[in-house]
């Protein structure tokens, strides 16, 4: 596929999930991003991407769309127009707000009346400011597209671990066409593992499937959520894995903060532990597991796996 | 050529049509008005000029007055053109022209006046544009009785035979070392109004044995299409045929050489199932009766060449270049299976007991793996359950998959599930479906294999596992809405149906045109089936689109006889064809990319127009830079002199639209006049045989000359569609750039029943006419 992946003028997308959540995935990509020489940026200016107000129907399309417009504005007068995400929720959105504002030419009247006449004029949106395509990168596309230069920094053996991965529906699922390394079997994740010399177990049963959070699903119907979750994490314990490997906050959530509930309803020890790519790419660079991994945000315990890595 | 250097000795008729044209129109006024011309020799008319009395008329003054062009104001040219190009024959042929004074006149037209006004133009722009004729023949080619087919599976064997028994010289090429294709890979064929299977090979069998034996008929395998030249309806094909080793006259089959040969590699023939040789026969009834050697696999260890006691064997055989020069080209390269890797949920890749349909079949063949015995692959036991999944990479929009149905796979899954039951009556069988897609007879077989106990479950399966040792499917029964995982020993992937990779291919070197879905593309998938947009090419089977044998015969038959029309009818065409100015021409080449029917070439340092393959569509003339390329009797100035014909006496308060129409846009404004429906007295029509005709200078000359508007109407379903409105909207930007308005020239679509339609855009484009020149 042809798709461009920057390496400077990168607006770093910050997450509510990641910040309010684990903001160790935060810290972890900027660490990451320092040692392989990535120009970025955070700007203050930066609002939220709407995502999950969009999913639990508190935000309209229209608001989420002129939100996208405004970043979108902020990003480019920042001259740092490449957009990189690291939640996939963000990622799709951003993705959606973008093609609408270029393709409808209605919306983008609407959004831009909007900014007209509340004195905004300078956030107007012109058609093809921001390339859905090759503006909007999740970061760990950017891993992905660095992942010879990992090994340069790699300091810690990952080679004894059990991985798997969970890829999550906003990356593979809502811009097919626009997806690396797979969608039906996504390897985006297990490639950037290889690269650093952990091998992951591939392809597993429900590999594809949703983590079960559902946004409000996840409220609305608990029961129904969680039957999911605990498909996934039946076929982790099968598989006997140390460790799943994720790219989406929201995932992490689901995963991290009810693993405790699902192994009591199953009656199983799961014995693995939850690590955003980031994260794990961060470990692998000898990065301090709190000041900088953030795990002590996590509900499952990072440590055992620490110690099975022989990191004090 | 100047026609106006002689004194040209007009000579107009004038029909009556028995009051349809001159209770409206006053001829005798007309008759006046025309003879104060000087080009004018003779101006008559007559109650019925399509009559044979009306065409004695006509000869005889051609012959008196020694007329050398003629105008005949009668009624369409669609009704009686032929009839009078009989009777001008003195004259040649080309050199009358025709205005329709009845249908796009006096039928639409209710007062005398205006009727007699419009007549009198349309006759002008007759006058005017007849000097401009010149005298052509139409052309006739003559095909060569030969035929090349591309593919020998079912459709090319059954095309080759029809051919061959008609006399006519058939070369049947197959890529691979055998013929027959997939049906000799099936095992059985479905008979749905005996509600049996039949042996496909006891079917397929004599008709590989009659093309083998057939004296019209050369077969070569291994052998691929390499180019392809289209010369005056004939094909100058170049055919690369892979290194022979194996001596077919010397092979006698004994197999030693099979025995010695150290490499092992999978046995195609059996789906990979199982090994085989790197030199091997595919299968035992394989035609050529002969030994061949897998070239991708083969070490050359030289082993086989020195056991052989015939000397068949020479691993120093080089491949082969034959040329061949055809009437007619049939594509028969068939399909291929979609690639369930592109499928993992369903870990075809990842488990030994998934397997597809063809597979199966080669397990339930008495000449596959397991001598027709159905055993579970990793187990050798007799499945308890089986599941069979629907629409692997068909109906489907997700990544790679195709969205089309490949129309076959529910009879498939039904054939391979009643063959189970019966052979197998404990094994239980579920097929997973989306629809179960069994029309007409079919659905006898279909209810057939419900009454024999095959489960039915509506529901796509998401994933397929492992568990304690067996499969589990996970499928949502969408009729009850229940989730199940169904536990089995074996499932079977109904794979989709490709267009093979030779498909693709030969396509481009022929130059024919592919679906979206990159099959070959039909000219009209309902009345032109079979025939593709290069005339000559024809194509069959699936590789035209996902069918049955049934089907693919019937379509090989249907290309036999298309072909026999080409033989047999010989071939007479329009003489309006393009014409290259090679002075001019730059030899840019332009024109051979923009030709859709593949009829200009470059040949040695010309340019090469093919009068058969040429429509004189004109999209040549248009793209050409250098202005070298124009159409046989259809000169630009023949054009414009009829556009002057028709503004020659208008009036100042006056209003004249010139509509150009094509041939579809003409038979259209025919029916609003045999419908007798409005159509404005401003609307003059220009009939061309196609919208690309008109360039810019005329629609310029006509708007400044005159014309108040400029109507276009295009039949859109043809290849130069995008190309005239590519045209049409830098025709509107020249405008501009000369400060003319664009809005006096319009374009709109054309088809033969939609008249109403054509009618009230003319009124629309009249009334906006009306309130510009307010």
């Amino acid at each position: 596929m042809n798709k461009f992946i920057p390496s400077k003028d990168i607006t770093l997308f910050r997450s509510c999930l990641v910040s309010t959540e684990y903001p160790g995935i935060e810290s972890s990509t900027k660490f990451v991003f320092d040692k392989l020489g990535i120009e970025y940026v955070v700007d203050r200016n930066q609002s939220c991407c709407t995502g999950l107000g969009h999913y639990y129907d508190i935000f309209d399309e229209l608001s989420t769309v002129a939100l996208a417009a405004r970043n979108f504005h902020h990003a480019i007068k920042n001259g740092h127009k490449q957009f990189v995400p690291m939640c996939s929720t963000c990622y799709a959105i951003l993705k959606n707000a973008a093609i609408m504002l270029n393709e409808k030419e209605d919306v983008r009247n609407q959004v831009n009346e909007s900014f007209i006449s509340n004195g905004l004029e300078d956030l107007v949106y012109t058609k093809d400011d921001i390339d859905p395509i090759n503006n909007i990168t999740h970061t760990v596309e950017v891993f992905f597209n660095n992942r010879e230069k990992l090994s340069e920094f790699g300091c810690v053996d990952l080679s004894n671990l059990t991985i798997a991965t969970h890829h999550g529906c906003h990356y593979c699922k809502v811009h097919y066409d626009d997806t690396l390394c797979g969608v039906r079997n996504p390897m985006l994740l297990d490639d950037v593992c290889s690269a650093m010399n952990a091998s992951t177990i591939g392809y597993y049963d429900h590999k594809r499937m949703t983590c079960g959070s559902g946004f409000r699903q996840r409220y609305a119907n608990k029961e129904l959520s969680l039957d999911v979750t605990e498909d996934k994490f039946e076929s982790l314990y099968e598989n006997d894995v140390d460790l799943l490997v994720h790219m989406c906050p929201n995932c992490h959530v689901q995963f991290d903060r009810y693993q405790n509930i699902i192994s009591k309803r199953t009656g199983h020890d799961y014995n693995f532990v939850h690590l955003n790519m980031s994260q794990l790419i961060a470990l692998y660079m000898g990065a301090d597991p709190y000041k900088v991994m953030g795990i002590q945000t996590h509900s499952v315990s990072v440590e055992p796996l620490l110690k099975k890595l022989k990191i004090n | 050529m100047d026609n106006k250097e002689d004194v040209t000795r007009i000579g107009v008729f004038l029909c009556q049509c028995g009051g349809n044209i001159s209770d409206k129109v006053d001829i005798e006024k007309i008759e006046t008005i025309l003879m104060e011309d000087e080009k004018i020799q003779v101006v008559t008319h007559y109650e019925n000029l399509c009559s044979i009395e009306g065409g004695k008329i006509i000869k005889e003054k051609i012959i008196t007055e020694n007329l050398d062009r003629v105008v005949i104001a009668a009624c369409s040219s669609v009704t009686h053109g032929d009839t009078f190009k009989q009777y001008v024959k003195p004259l040649n042929p080309y050199l009358f022209e025709m205005p329709n004074i009845r249908e796009q006149c006096s039928w639409v037209e209710n007062d005398p006046d205006k009727a007699t006004n419009k007549a009198l133009s349309l006759i002008r722009s007759g006058v005017e544009s007849v000097q401009y004729s010149e005298p052509l023949d139409s052309i006739l080619g003559k095909v060569r009785h030969s035929a090349l087919v591309v593919g020998a599976g079912i459709s090319g064997i059954t095309t080759a035979l029809s051919l061959a028994k008609q006399g006519i010289k058939t070369t049947l090429v197959e890529e691979k070392p055998t013929i027959g294709g997939s049906m000799v890979q099936v095992g059985k064929v479905f008979s749905p109004a005996k509600l049996t299977e039949d042996c496909a090979m006891c079917l397929l069998n004599p008709l590989v044995n009659e093309a083998v034996e057939n004296k019209n008929i050369t077969i070569l395998t291994n052998t691929v299409v390499e180019s392809s030249k289209k010369r005056s309806g004939n094909f100058n094909v170049i055919l690369k045929k892979h290194a022979v080793y194996v001596d077919e006259d010397k092979c006698t089959s004994c197999g030693r050489c099979s025995e010695v040969c150290p490499i092992s590699a999978p046995d195609m023939w059996n789906e990979g199932l199982i090994q085989r040789k790197a030199i091997y026969k595919p299968f035992p009834q394989a035609v050529p009766n002969t030994y061949t050697i897998d070239e991708e696999h083969c070490i050359k260890c030289g082993k086989c060449e020195e056991t052989c006691q015939t000397n068949a064997i020479n691993l120093n055989a080089y491949r082969d270049m034959i040329s061949l020069n055809v009437g007619s080209i049939v594509i028969a390269t068939g399909h291929k299976r979609f690639d369930t890797k592109k499928r993992p949920e369903y870990g075809h890749e990842k488990y030994e007991d998934v397997i597809t349909q063809m597979e199966l079949a080669r397990i339930m063949g008495v000449n596959g793996p397991t001598y027709g015995k159905l055993l579970t692959p990793s187990t050798g036991k007799i499945p308890k359950r089986i599941v069979m999944v629907q629409c692997v990479g068909s109906r489907d929009d997700k990544p790679y998959g195709h969205k089309y149905c490949s129309k076959i796979c529910c009879m498939v899954a039904i054939k391979s599930a009643n063959l189970i039951k019966q052979h197998y009556p404990n094994t239980e069988v579920i097929i997973c479906y989306t629809d179960i897609r069994t029309p007409g007879m079919y659905e006898k077989y279909y209810k057939y294999g419900q009454t024999q106990g095959i489960k039915l479950i509506r529901g796509r399966p998401g994933e397929i596992t492992k568990k304690d040792g067996h499969l589990i499917v996970r499928v949502e029964d969408t009729l009850t809405s229940e989730r199940k995982e169904i536990e089995t020993n074996m499932v079977v992937l109904s794979a989709a149906i490709e267009p093979s990779s030779g498909t693709v291919r030969l396509a481009k070197t022929l130059g024919v045109s592919l679906t979206e879905d990159k099959f070959i593309k039909e000219k009209h998938p309902k009345i032109k089936p079979v025939t593709t947009d290069i005339q000559g090419i024809f194509v069959c089977g699936t590789a035209q689109g996902p069918k049955d044998i049934t089907e693919s015969v019937i379509q090989a038959n249907a290309v036999s006889s298309k072909i026999a029309e080409r033989l047999n009818g010989g071939l007479e065409v329009e003489p309006f064809i393009a014409n290259t100015n090679q002075k001019k021409c730059s030899m840019c080449l332009i024109c051979v990319e923009q030709c859709k029917y593949n009829a200009i070439n470059k040949e040695h340092n010309t340019i090469y127009v093919d009068p058969l393959s040429c429509t004189g569509c004109g999209a040549c003339m248009i793209s050409c830079p250098e202005q070298a390329i124009s159409i046989r009797g259809q000169s630009d100035e023949k054009l414009e002199a009829k556009i002057e014909g028709i503004l020659k006496d208008k009036k100042p308060d006056e209003k004249i639209i010139i509509a150009f129409l094509d041939d579809i846009g003409n038979i259209s404004a025919d029916n609003i006049g045999v419908n007798r429906i409005s159509c404005p007295s401003s609307i003059r029509i220009i009939h061309v045989p196609y919208i690309n005709r008109v360039k810019y200078q005329h629609v310029k000359h006509a708007l400044t000359h005159g014309a108040d508007g400029i109507f276009l109407g295009e039949y859109p379903d043809t290849p130069t569609h995008n190309q005239i409105r590519e045209n049409f909207k830098n025709m509107k930007k020249q405008l501009k750039e000369d400060n003319i308005n664009p809005d006096r020239l319009i374009i709109h679509r054309t088809f033969i029943p939609y008249f109403r339609g054509l009618s009230k855009q003319f009124e629309q484009f009249d009334e906006q006419i009306k309130q510009e020149i307010k």
